[in-house]
């Protein structure tokens, strides 16, 4: 009869085996994996571009001055006013239903140039609007059916003429989420003149409202 | 009867090492990814995900939005990963799907400052 003894090569042999037996478990335990994976979803998003120009350019200013005007809708200019009793407030919006962006798509970068006609010292705020207007039948009478946020998106100084260019992404992602970008309220915030800016009715074409658009769906 | 003691050896050791490796290939991780369907929890499937993200204004992922994740996922944890082209990671974050009828929704915040036009795809997990 053969009697099996444990030596101290055999126990060391043991112990060796025993290390690399639970490598393994300390291998998946390191990945943090003990747990059950129950799925795994991947999705590949689709990038593109969708700038604006004048074509699908929508604006118009409101006068306080003259409540019920609409000829803010037709006018070559946009007027940004901050004179108390004849303030005049801007807005500016694009059509982006040509851009074919669903609602679960998202804006990556979106940026908004206006141009200074006629420089004021004021600095504009831009306010972003919530609900439909139309640059035909808004005025300042119409200015407490909007909804408008409260907090400016950004701001540009109107001090100097010139293209004025701002970022507008994370409206422009909120407005592809809530299936309709209704653009922005401009107005002064400082300062205690008149800010000019070329509308999308403008004769130079280059001075139009227009935002560069890059989404992804 | 030494050599019948060393052939026992040698398979007891073989068995050894192979338990740890079996270990982990059970949990589908031997390659180091995830392999899908390891487990399964009745209901808790990806057939209906619906996936956004919110951006802030500099352009960076602020939020991700699950919908319709099955509410037989409740009580799991949900993990989603923000991948560039080349599928590395560029930001995730994780958090336990909450109760509720029908579809539940997950948001998740917390990715860090990732630029939204570097993310090109994300990848969900939910894990038991």
């Amino acid at each position: 009869m053969h009697h099996f003894r444990i030596t101290p090569l055999r126990l060391a042999a043991a112990v060796v085996v025993g290390s690399f037996a639970f490598a393994g478990i300390g291998y998946a335990a390191s990945l943090g994996l003990l747990s059950k994976q129950l799925f795994v979803w991947n999705q590949t998003l689709t990038k593109g571009t969708c700038n604006q120009t004048s074509t699908t350019a929508f604006d118009t200013y409101v006068q306080q001055a003259s409540p019920n005007s609409t000829s803010g809708g037709t006018a070559t200019t946009l007027r940004i006013v901050p004179t108390a009793g004849s303030q005049e407030y801007s807005f500016i919006r694009f059509d982006l239903s040509g851009c074919n962006i669903p609602t679960t798509g998202g804006a990556d970068s979106a940026a908004l140039s206006v141009y200074v006609t006629t420089a004021g010292n004021s600095t504009v705020s831009l306010y972003p609007v919530y609900s439909t207007w139309s640059e035909s039948t808004l005025n300042w009478n119409g200015l407490g059916g909007l909804t408008i946020g409260s907090t400016a998106t950004t701001t540009f100084s109107g001090s100097t003429t010139g293209a004025k260019t701002v970022t507008v992404t994370a409206d422009v992602d909120a407005a592809i989420k809530a299936g309709t970008l209704w653009g922005w309220e401009l107005k002064a915030t400082t300062g205690t003149a008149a800010v000019v800016l070329a509308s999308s009715e403008n004769a130079t074409t280059s001075r139009r409202p227009s935002m560069t658009l890059s989404y992804e769906k | 009867m030494k050599r019948l003691s060393s052939i026992i050896g040698v398979v007891v050791t073989t068995a050894l090492l192979s338990a740890g490796v079996a270990a982990a290939a059970s949990l589908g991780i031997v390659s180091g990814k995830l392999s899908a369907g390891s487990a399964t929890l009745s209901g808790c499937t990806s057939s209906a995900l619906t996936t956004t993200r919110n951006v802030n204004n500099s352009g960076n992922v602020t939020q991700v939005n699950l919908t319709n994740v099955p509410q037989a996922c409740a009580g799991q944890t949900v993990a989603v990963t923000l991948e560039n082209s080349s599928h590395a990671s560029l930001g995730s974050a994780s958090t336990t799907v909450g109760t509720c009828t029908g579809g539940c929704a997950v948001s998740l915040t917390g990715f860090g400052t990732v630029s939204a036009a570097n993310v090109t795809a994300w990848a969900v997990s939910i894990t038991q």
